[in-house]
Order: C-alpha cells, then structure tokens, then sequence
C-alpha cells in the first residue's frame, strides 16, 4: 500500500500528459473538423474498431516513430540539434509534477500527497520549467541552422520573455490572495467561499489576473493564437522546420503536455482544482454516500444519453465497420459493473481508509474533467481565433497585459493591507 | 457625390478590449460545434467510397475517348492537331493511310499518357472531326503500374460516353448533309 500511494502521484503524471497525447491530437483534429462542418479522422481502424477515430492518431504516432531518421546536411552540432526536441518535451512533463491531484490522504498515520514531486514550492517550480520550455525551441532553431526555424526560435523567445513578465506579476497576485505558493493549500482556499455563497475559485476572486493568466498560459504553450513561431504563412514551420520523424513528433508532443501542463496549472489555481464548488475535502469524506448515491443515478444517465447520441450519429456505413453493436455491449457492461461497485461501497460499511481513497478517487476523476474541459477550451480556441500578428504579440504583452498586471498587484496588495485579510 | 464614409472599426473601448469580439467568435464556432455533433449525418462532407458525387456535369473534363463514326469506324484522322495543342505532349499520334476509302487517313498509334496529361482540354477544343473528347464523366483513374496509365487507341476507343451523343458529330453531319444533297440531285434528275 505504502509503494502504491507513493508511485500512483507519477502514474497519473504519466497518464495525463503522455497517455493523453493521442487523445489531444485526436480531440483538436475531431472538434476542428465539427467546428469547420466537416467530420474530420472517421476512417482509421483496427479490426473494423476506430474508437471514434482514436485509431488515426496511433497510427500517425506509429509512422513517425517509424520513419527514417534524416539529419540535413548543413548542421554542424548533432548534439544541440537532437537535444531541441528532448528539452523542450522534458521542460513541459517536469513543470507538470508539482500538480495536486487530490488532497493530501492520511493512511494509517502516514500523510501521503497527491503531487508526483511533494514539494511545496508549487509555484516556483511551475514558473521554472514553463520558461525553460522555450530553450528547447531556441535551441531548435539556432542548431538547425536554416533562416526560418531562427525567425521562429526568435520570434518564440521574443513572446516568452515578453509574456513570461506578465504572468509571473498575475502569479503574484494570486500569491498575494492565497497567502501561500503552495499548490495544494491554494486548492485548499478555493473550497472556501467568497461573499457568504460565491465559491472562492481564483477566477472569481482574481478575474483581471485570471485573464492575465490565461492569456498568458496560451502564448507560454506557443498555440494559436500566439504561434507566430511557427507561422506556416511566412516561414514554413518556424523551428522545427529542419526537424523530421520522431525528432518532430517529441516537439509535436511538447506542445501538448505543455498544452496539459498551462490546463493543469489554469485548473489548479483558477477553477479551484480537484474541489468541486462549495464542497470541500472534509464534507467529501463525511458524506461519501450521498455523493455514492449520486453517481449511481448519474452515471446511467449519462450512459443512456451517450448509447442513443451513438446509435443515431456512430453510422458509417463503410465496409468491415460495424462497431455500434459491441460499443454498446461493452458500456451496459460497464455501467453494471460500475453500478453494482458502487452498491457495493453503499452498502457495507466502509473503514475510514476505504472513504479516505474513495474520496481521491472521486477528487482525481473531478480533476481530470476539469482539466478535459480545459484542454477543450485549448482547442476550441485554436479553432476560432485568428493567430496575432508578431507585433501586435508583443504590443499586447508590454503595452497592455504588463501595466495591467502591474496595476493589478499593486490593488491586491493595498486590498489586502487595508482590509488586513 | 456617391461617396459613403465607412465607419472605422478599432478605436472604441470595447474593440481595443479583443475580448468582446473573441467571445463572439467562440460562441460561433461552439454553435457550429454543437449543432455538427448532435447530428453527425447532416454534415456536408460526402463519405467518398460509398456516396458516390453525383454533381459531375456534361463539361466535366473526365478520362478521354476516341469516338466512332456512324459505321463505326474510327473518327480520327490522324492529323496531329490534338498533340500539337496538348501542353503536356502526352498525346503520341502514329498515322496510316486508310484503305477502306472512307478518309485517306486514320491513326496506326494513339496513345495518352494520363500520368502527363493534365486534363485541360486543349485537345478537344483542337479537333476538326470532333474524334477526341472528355465527356466519359470518370474522374477516377486508378491503375497498378505506370504502363497502365497509357491508354491505346483500342483502349480509348471502348470508354463510351456519360451524356449521350455517342458518335463524332463532324461525321454524322456531314453525312446527313452528303445524303441531303444526293436525294436532292436526284429529285432534280428525275424532273
């Protein structure tokens, strides 16, 4: 039990950022065919199985990792060439650890946190390794030795340095809020509530920082709108330009754990984390069968609403693919199983251990949609807005978001001082 | 005069915020969205393989063919207009005479390769006798090997027209016109 607790933390690192890779990909390439009314990946299957098109982005991953290994001709230092793509991947899955997944678990007088690396710098490391992110992409550019990927190697470090400025002064604003750089205690104030009824999530008590953030978390993460470092329009692919099979797919997959990281991290510290609203930890554990009794009505449902969405919409008539039937087969099996785990827990007494992991389980599942929800807001917003010119990237990092940022610490500060909270 | 001072978008408040039209924009799309994944059918994206397109009309530039002449020999009398016109010189023409005397000439060779061609048309625009056009309606070409993709003149000659029409026009009417004018001798004969 005690090795399960501490290795479970950087399972589900693993599982959030890796194992979610091809989830993404397939996510952004669906939600972007449906929002430009078109079906996007439907074909790709396995035994007449696509999994809604899950398939396809298995087996891009398999051509890349595949394909022939080319290193161009005209670069000179290999090492810093195939260490690009190695930093910017690692910087992204580092920054990632220090994320709360759940509360901190007492388990037979042994308090074990959630967090793959149980530090309480929270912060500081986050802001550690979302800058470092950018090296991998400057090291890209100037070791690839070709005119594009260095204006997009520069064009990327411009809009860090100018943006990692304005988010590091919101950070510290919502520092200043919840007294604490700890990521977990600033989930922890979240279950509070504001006003008498108002959940006090970041977003709610900080919204100027909350954009500020937010804002500032997309163009960290090199997405649209803010990725003029590999605007296709003037410079082919910007710095990964040089950059061919599985050399490209770890930068491909950096921006999506680091995508995964700017979710995690806009999750923790604005949306209140793996707390739902006005229900903290304590109130989970004392009153675990009401929320057992719940999802016992809860998650029929949704399966119902989702076996009729599929039954009317899963209806390719291509040859070989007929899946409809086995799905359906296989989530009533789930269902059941999963209804009758949970009489189960309802119905026997449960020890305090029992309730204890029960509730992280519920708190990683409340999480993890929260940060699904997240990484569909990534896309959606790919999908709809246009990327920034280069100049009005900085303009709107130096010009607005920093004095408001600035302006922004500054009323926190005196909130805080005169009201002596 | 006729002149209309369009109002500059950009300088209010609430333009200079972004966010207001950003959200526009998201509610846009998410309507899209929902509306797409809620019925998945009425998309507008034909599923290929299975739904064929049926919007392929008469002057869809499709695969070539060799037309025939009422009798149903060959209509081309080989005179190198269409190789001549094509840009890509994927048309290799061999002429013959004919001794059947119904034309003095007709092609031995006629040969496209339809990995060169670029399907502009060129062709049947030059041709007098109206021997060479592209209305098979096939718009896919699918084959094992490069050879493959060069198509004879039997080949050529057995692809047959979508949208009726079948035989070279130049012939026939200049046979209606040939038969026209010898009934009218005759009449004149007989008289």
């Amino acid at each position: 039990m005690h090795e399960l607790m501490l290795l479970l933390p950087f399972v589900l690192t693993l599982l959030l950022t890796l194992a979610t890779v091809p989830i993404l990909v397939w996510m952004e390439r669906r939600i972007a065919g449906l929002i430009q009314h078109r079906p996007g990946p439907n074909r790709c299957n396995i035994g007449g199985f696509r999994l809604a098109g899950i398939i396809q982005s298995v087996a891009d991953m398999m051509k890349l990792v595949f394909k022939e290994e080319r290193l161009p001709k005209h670069i000179t230092n290999h090492l810093y060439f195939l260490m690009a793509p190695g930093l910017a991947f690692v910087a992204a899955f580092l920054s990632f650890m220090v994320i709360p997944f759940a509360d901190d678990i007492t388990i037979s007088s042994y308090t074990y946190s959630i967090q793959a690396l149980p530090v309480d710098l929270g912060i500081l490391w986050i802001l550690a390794f979302a800058g470092l992110g950018v090296y991998g992409i400057i090291l890209g550019g100037w070791a690839s030795h070709s005119k594009y990927a260095i204006l997009g190697a520069m064009r990327a470090s411009a809009q860090v340095i100018s943006y990692e400025v304005a988010m590091g002064l919101s950070i510290v604003s919502m520092v200043l809020t919840y007294g604490s750089i700890d990521l977990n205690s600033m989930v922890v104030f979240q279950s509070q509530t504001f006003l008498g009824f108002i959940p006090a999530w970041g977003i709610v008590i900080q919204p100027l920082a909350a954009i500020i953030f937010i804002v500032t978390a997309f163009a960290e993460t090199n997405r649209a709108p803010f990725d003029a470092a590999e605007g296709e329009s003037e410079i082919v692919a910007g710095y990964h330009t040089e950059y061919g099979a599985m050399k490209f797919g770890l930068f491909f997959v950096a921006e999506y754990i680091a995508m995964a990281a700017s979710g995690a991290l806009i999750v923790t510290m604005l949306l209140g984390g793996y707390q739902l609203p006005w229900i903290g930890t304590q109130d989970l554990i004392n009153h675990l069968d009401v929320v057992i009794m719940i999802l016992l009505v809860v998650i029929p449902l949704f399966s119902v609403i989702f076996l009729r969405w599929m039954h009317k919409n899963n209806t390719l008539d291509a040859s070989g693919i007929r899946e409809t039937k086995v799905y359906t087969k296989i989530i009533i099996a789930k269902t059941v199983l999963f209804e009758l785990f949970l009489l189960y827990g309802l119905l026997t007494p449960l020890d305090v251990t029992s309730t204890a992991v029960g509730v992280m389980v519920l708190q990683i599942g409340i999480f993890t949609a929260k940060l699904f929800m997240l990484h569909f807001i990534f896309v959606w917003v790919r999908w709809t807005v246009l990327r920034f010119r280069y100049d009005q990237t900085l303009d709107l990092g130096w010009n607005i978001l920093l004095p408001l940022s600035i302006a922004n610490v500054i009323v926190t500060a005196i909130v805080i001082v005169a009201f002596n909270l | 005069m006729g002149t209309t001072i369009v109002k500059r978008h950009g300088s209010s408040f609430k333009d200079k915020m972004y966010l207001s039209a950003i959200f526009g924009g998201m509610k846009t799309t998410l309507k899209n969205f929902t509306t797409n994944i809620n019925n998945i059918d009425a998309l507008p994206t034909q599923c290929y393989p299975e739904q064929l397109p049926q919007d392929i009309t008469s002057r869809y530039r499709g695969v070539h063919r060799l037309t025939s002449r009422d009798d149903g020999s060959i209509a081309c009398v080989a005179c190198y207009m269409c190789a001549t016109a094509c840009p890509a010189g994927c048309i290799n023409i061999l002429a013959e005479d004919r001794e059947d005397g119904v034309d003095e000439k007709m092609p031995k060779v006629f040969n496209i390769d339809l990995l060169e061609c670029v399907f502009c048309g060129y062709c049947v625009e030059a041709c007098p006798c109206d021997a060479i056009r592209m209305d098979s309606g096939i718009f896919s070409l699918i084959a094992q090997s490069r050879e493959e993709f060069v198509y004879d003149k039997e080949k050529l000659l057995s692809i047959k027209g979508a949208y009726g029409n079948e035989n070279s026009v130049k012939d026939s009417f200049q046979n209606r016109e040939n038969s026209k004018n010898k009934t009218n001798s005759g009449e004149t004969h007989e008289h």
